[in-house]
């Protein structure tokens, strides 16, 4: 084996990171559907020849955990036969791990006929087929109603466009060109990824290349296995019950996991987690350890970019034929719930361990998707708008408002976009301060966003879950944050609330509202450990009444000509009881 | 009596860079002296009289100031309170969300600049084809205000919804406010950026709001003590865009000056390397830092039209500059792993370098040069300071040699070799990300660390051509002296690119043009003389991203227009990210227009005989291309004179600055001074 340039395999590393980050650009900005360059639905990743992972530019941290996976299925399904020039595609859930949606494009890598590297990307298609338009159907008993299955065919061959299976893929989406778009961006990106990695085995010779990432991978894995070993060794559970699988209401949806923290690695064991659900919120196994994979590399070491390092002392129990390990073809369509469900059981572990790593319990998905498909009644449109809710607070501060926690890259769409693009007029955006779970620091607040509809015959679907045993679970006497809701036409006398999953509304005539309510995170420690200079902020910003403050947080907060001040001898009192 | 100078000022952290440049000659005269934050107009009094000319000579004051961004990054400005949409108080809070890193699962959002209940709603509402929804209630303002007034604010920000597309809510609310108290500070989002997105614009607002007292309340002062100096003439305030304002305009739009101090350098790069002959240039400028590019593409700066400071959004046109944590006191680090990392930390100028003995004990870049004998430690900044080389070796050896399980000059060769490939990388981003091959580029480098590191950088990316500039850690103050005077306007109006719309397209334009016009020429310009730039943003239908395409002046009707932006969008297109179909529709997304008063270009000195003829010297010097320490010549720039070439390894210094020339380098001094360096037989 060639020696490691030490300085050498590091400025090949960055490099690798540095290309994957270019592929991740030229994706978003060139993309035509609003998954990829507003919510950022994808992930690039850079492998070996063998699959093992050299660099990554996640948009969301569940796809590049499985990639390797796909890529030694294909190099199986090919039997190394690839050639310069190819691009495969994948969207099988039982090979990437997610729902059929996400569909997984790579390109080999060659340096003078040999093969190098493999550059990936996993990005959510805008359509895919299938009974609901652009995926997510919170309804399906199998993989087939999801849409089509693609299993490493060559989407181009040697360079060359597989015009039949181009041509087929177009007459089985509802939105062809938006689909085309997104694929040449695919294919664009890939590409660049691939003649970067050409230039640096110019440069520096593909073995030494190979034998850096070796070295990085091999003093990655030491490192994880250190964070590791100072941990407290022991066992570690927790375990959630989720609402419904979206078909079968009566059944029990829990997920079980359990850490074995060991001298200098850790075992995920998900025994007694429930049978395979009829409906869609399965999680195939490749994913279903690649979020346990994502999660542990976030708690221990947040800031490294990842590599195969980082996953190499972990080992998975997953009892088959379970919601956390399902056979083909159950349906996996909405398989995002036990996603943010499996991050947030690894919260639970760990918050207490790794607390200057680790929030308190955030917010389950929640958005109100509104369409109109039938061109009869007017332009069709299908506006995706998840909102924002409150993340967990953590050991030291009050918890923020943003995106679930594994997407953590995700922008809100703004308003003024969002209504010259679709026929809605958004009447407000406010925090929804009262559901964030008080605390000694407060979960983050919640976001009210109320939807009028200004043309006729809008359908509606509601995403959510985990309303009755929440996600967003305080730490250390911290309360949790209250499950999000809806409601159509707040306020008027046919006013009507929501607070579970619903596959479809409607039609509803112009005028319409619909309110999106998000959850609030769990707060961290005993309220009455509130910094009272902090329940003054509060109160004066309107966060909290001065009933809250007094009641919650024993903090009395007084208002005296117009300007709110704390009232120190009440507030010892109260403490003090 | 008659203008025989121009002057620049350029106001940095810790110093004031100050150039007079002689209007017949071009010759120049530098001075540098501290910038006391609390004191700063009468410090840049002293440096003017510095240079014992007679006030009624000067005939033009260009100014580069920083206190706009300083009162952003300290979070020292003013209290402001924020007017808005009902219903959408908490935009500027909730922000647009996300993380990065993405794995960093606690990470915070920075706070709002205005607290909760100092933002303040009024009923009105207009949607985005401009069309009024809901009037605005004028007594709701009145109550606002007067709460906010009673709040104790110092300005105020109004910012309500689709008000780039039609401002007449934001018009008519700044004018009711303003009659009833004509002394408070007002900033209005259409004013400050009529650009869409909401939280950018709103952002955009209230930190213009935040810093417009401070601005203002400064450039007063420094008028008034021109003034009483007897200086009449034009004082002019450089602005991220690359181009000057007069001082009023600055006052009310101070967000346009944040990068102001960048924003210098690359116009004097143009304006250099336009002189030299070179169209394409990637400018590097390496200070104690960071490590600052941007590029010049056939001529022109490349721009982009939004960024962000401290995390919070900036909307409006300015020199695309990316900055990396990469320069002269970048610390030198292991990571968990041991792999060697070379910033964004640095040791600044205190504490310092290690070798600086001025309490700095971590190893930083400089350190590594010294170590490699690249730096002479009895003779830094013209010997004006003595490093410590013993320290710095202990440093490098204790912290990363040791570690690793290498020699010294192996540890000190991977910080600079790391510390490198992180400037090629940014390079990278900037070119061959973009479709550009640096190999068509000459590099420029200025700033005090450019010269250590130009070469290896320029090898590691093929650019054949290295130039550094005279006193190049003053030319960002020189770049100053080469500016014209600048006014953007911008509009977002999104319609199909299409036939049916171009007519509506044009007129907004003409409209936007004939203010930027209005601008410029109000600085006293004939409206002739003045140039027009006219730009639109475009994007395929249903994409999110644009590119924005510059429309040539002789394409005046619709059609030319129509089929030369489709042309240039799609070429851009494909050479940006490998594909564009040329026949899909097109969308306009913002419109913009840019006036420019032309300054009189100044000419460039030629060098006459060298200012010293020191006897060169020898030093041993570590570089990896030789696998170890070679025998290196060390020069002293000012004995150069113009023609002479010095081939490589070797050291080039100067009080500012060292050049450092690789074995297999050449170099050779031009006409003006300049060192022009390239790798021997090419």
């Amino acid at each position: 084996m060639t020696k490691v340039d030490v300085v050498r395999a590091e400025i090949i590393r960055n490099r690798l990171v540095a290309v994957s980050e270019e592929m991740a650009k030229t994706l978003v900005r060139t993309a035509y559907n609003p998954l990829l360059y507003e919510v950022q639905d994808f992930s690039i990743t850079i492998m070996s020849a063998a699959g093992d992972m050299w660099a990554e530019t996640p948009g969301v941290i569940v796809f590049s955990q499985a990639f390797p996976e796909a890529i030694r299925n294909g190099i199986k399904r090919w039997n190394d036969n690839f050639e310069p020039g190819d691009v495969m595609i994948v969207n099988d859930p039982f090979e990437t791990g997610t729902h059929i949606s996400d569909t997984n494009l790579y390109m080999p890598a060659f340096h003078n006929g040999k093969l190098i590297a493999f550059c990936g990307i996993a990005a959510h298609w805008a359509d895919i087929g299938g009974k609901s338009p652009g995926g997510w159907c919170p309804d399906t008993t199998d993989m087939f109603q999801e849409g089509m299955c693609f299993r490493h065919q060559k989407i181009v061959a040697a360079g060359k466009k597989n015009e039949a299976l181009w041509d087929f893929i177009c007459d089985n989406v509802r939105v062809p060109v938006i689909v085309k778009g997104d694929l040449e961006a695919q294919i664009a990106a890939c590409q660049q990824g691939v003649a970067r990695i050409q230039a640096l085995c110019e440069k520096y010779g593909p073995d030494v290349v190979q034998a850096s990432m070796d070295h990085v991978i091999a003093e990655t894995d030491k490192s994880m296995r250190r964070a590791v070993s100072r941990m407290p060794a022991g066992e570690y559970g927790a375990s959630i019950r989720l609402d419904s699988d979206g078909v079968n209401p009566d059944g029990e949806f829990l997920v079980c996991l359990k850490v074995t923290v060991m001298e200098d690695s850790i075992r995920f064991s998900l025994n007694g987690s429930s049978p395979t659900a009829r409906g869609p919120i399965n999680l195939p196994a490749p994913c279903t350890k690649g979020i346990l994979a994502s999660s542990i590399k976030g708690l221990l070491l947040p800031y490294d970019p990842c590599n195969a390092g980082h996953t190499m002392c972990l080992d998975y129990e997953l009892p088959a034929n379970t919601l956390i390990n399902p056979s083909r073809p159950a349906p996996t369509d909405s398989y995002g719930y036990i996603v943010s469900s499996l991050m947030e059981l690894m919260f639970r572990c760990f918050a207490n361990i790794v607390p200057e790593h680790c929030p308190a319990g955030g917010f389950q998905l929640t958005g109100g998707f509104v369409t109109r498909t039938q061109p009869e009644h007017g332009k069709p449109f299908v506006m995706t708008d998840p909102v924002h809710g409150g993340n967990g607070a953590t050991h030291d501060g009050d918890g923020p408002t943003n995106q679930i926690i594994g997407n953590g890259d995700l922008p809100t769409n703004p308003i003024e976009v969002m209504e010259t693009r679709h026929p809605v007029l958004v009447e407000q955006l406010i925090y929804a301060a009262e559901m964030s779970g008080p605390g000694r620091f407060r979960g983050g607040n919640g976001v009210r966003k109320d939807y009028r509809f200004l043309e006729d015959h809008c359908y509606v679907a509601l995403v959510t879950e985990n309303t009755t045993d929440v996600t967003s679970k305080g730490v250390s006497n911290g309360e949790n944050g209250i499950p999000g809701s809806f409601m159509i036409n707040p306020g008027r006398a046919d006013e009507t609330a929501y607070t579970k999953r619903v596959a479809s509304l409607g039609p509803f005539p112009q005028g319409t509202v619909l309110r999106v309510t998000t959850g609030g995170g769990g707060g961290w420690g005993s309220p009455h450990d509130r910094d009272p200079n902090l329940v003054l902020y509060d109160v004066r910003n309107g966060y909290i009444d001065a009933e809250t403050a007094q009641k919650v947080y024993r903090v009395s907060v007084i208002e005296k000509n117009g300007t709110w001040a704390i009232d120190h001898s009440q507030t010892e009192r109260l403490r003090a009881a | 009596m008659e203008a025989k100078y121009r002057i620049a000022v350029d106001v940095g952290g810790t110093f004031m860079d100050l150039v007079l440049m002689d209007e017949t000659t071009g010759a120049i005269k530098v001075e540098k002296i501290p910038s006391l934050a609390d004191q700063l107009p009468s410090q840049f009094l002293k440096g003017l009289q510095s240079f014992n000319v007679h006030m009624d000579e000067i005939g033009r004051i260009f100014h580069g100031m920083t206190v706009g961004v300083n009162a952003l990054l300290q979070e020292r400005g003013a209290r402001v309170g924020l007017i808005t949409t009902k219903g959408f108080r908490d935009v500027l809070e909730i922000g647009r969300g996300g993380r990065q890193p993405v794995y960093d699962f606690v990470q915070k959002s920075p706070k709002p600049l205005v607290e909760r209940f100092l933002r303040r709603e009024v009923t009105e509402r207009i949607n985005f084809r401009g069309d009024v929804l809901t009037p605005l209630d004028l007594n709701e303002l009145d109550q606002e205000v007067d709460y906010l007034l009673s709040q104790g604010v110092e300005a105020i920000a109004i910012t309500f919804l689709h008000a780039y597309a039609h401002p007449a809510h934001e018009v008519a609310a700044r004018d009711h406010i303003q009659a009833r108290y004509p002394n408070i500070a007002i900033s209005a989002s259409h004013d400050i950026a009529a650009e869409w997105r909401e939280y950018e614009r709103t952002s955009t607002t209230v930190l213009n709001a935040f810093i417009q007292p401070v601005v203002k309340g400064y450039l007063e002062e420094l008028q008034r003590k021109l003034t009483n100096a007897n200086y009449t003439r034009p004082l002019a305030v450089m602005q991220s865009s690359g181009g000057v304002a007069n001082v009023n305009t600055v006052a009310n739009k101070p967000i346009r000056t944040l990068m102001s101090g960048p924003a210098g350098g690359v116009i004097g790069a143009k304006f250099l390397c336009a002189h030299l002959g070179y169209k394409n240039v990637i400018c590097t400028d390496v200070g104690g830092t960071s490590y600052e590019v941007a590029i010049i593409e056939d001529g022109a700066i490349l721009e982009r039209s939004q960024t962000q400071i401290a995390r919070r959004p900036i909307l409006g046109s300015l020199i695309d500059v990316m900055s990396i944590g990469a320069g002269g006191g970048s610390i030198a680090w292991l990571d968990h792993r041991g792999g060697l990392q070379v910033g964004p930390q640095s040791a600044g100028a205190t504490p310092g370098p290690v070798c600086f003995g001025t309490g700095g004990t971590e190893p930083t870049t400089t350190d590594a040069h010294l170590v490699l004998g690249r730096l002479d430690p009895t003779y830094f900044l013209g010997g004006r300071m003595t490093l410590d080389l013993a320290a710095a070796q202990k440093a490098i050896q204790d912290k990363i040699a040791t570690p690793l399980g290498i020699s010294l000059e192996k540890a000190a060769q991977g910080i600079v070799a790391i510390a490198e490939t992180n400037m090629a990388n940014a390079i990278r981003t900037k070119t061959v990300a973009r479709g550009l091959d640096p190999r068509e580029f000459v590099s420029l480098a200025y700033g005090g660390g450019g010269g250590l590191f130009a070469c290896a950088v320029a090898e590691e990316l093929e650019i054949p051509k290295v130039i550094v500039p005279v006193a190049p850690a003053n030319f960002s103050a020189w770049g100053i002296l080469t500016s014209d005077y600048v006014e953007d306007e911008v509009q977002t109006r999104v319609l199909p690119f299409d036939q049916e719309h171009i007519v509506e397209t044009i007129t907004t334009i003409d409209t936007l043009a004939e203010r930027a016009l209005d601008a410029v020429a109000g600085y006293g310009f004939a409206r002739q003389d003045i140039e027009l730039l006219r730009r639109v943003d475009l994007r395929f239908e249903n994409q999110e991203y644009t590119l924005t395409i510059d429309l040539e002046p002789s394409w005046r009707d619709p059609s030319s227009i129509l089929a030369g932006a489709r042309e240039k969008f799609i070429t851009a297109h494909q050479r940006l990210y490998g594909h564009g179909d040329p026949a899909a529709n097109l969308e306009q997304v913002s419109l913009r227009c840019r006036a420019i008063g032309h300054v009189r270009a100044p000419d460039v000195a030629k060098i006459s005989a060298p200012v010293k003829s020191t006897p060169n010297k020898h030093r041993m010097v570590y570089f990896d291309s030789a696998n170890g320490a070679v025998e290196t010549l060390i020069v002293e720039r000012d004995t150069l004179a113009a023609g002479q070439k010095i081939t490589g390894p070797a050291i080039i210094d100067e009080w500012t600055m060292t050049t450092v020339l690789p074995p297999g380098w050449v170099c050779v001094c031009d006409d003006y001074g300049n060192l022009i360096l390239e790798p021997s037989g090419r």
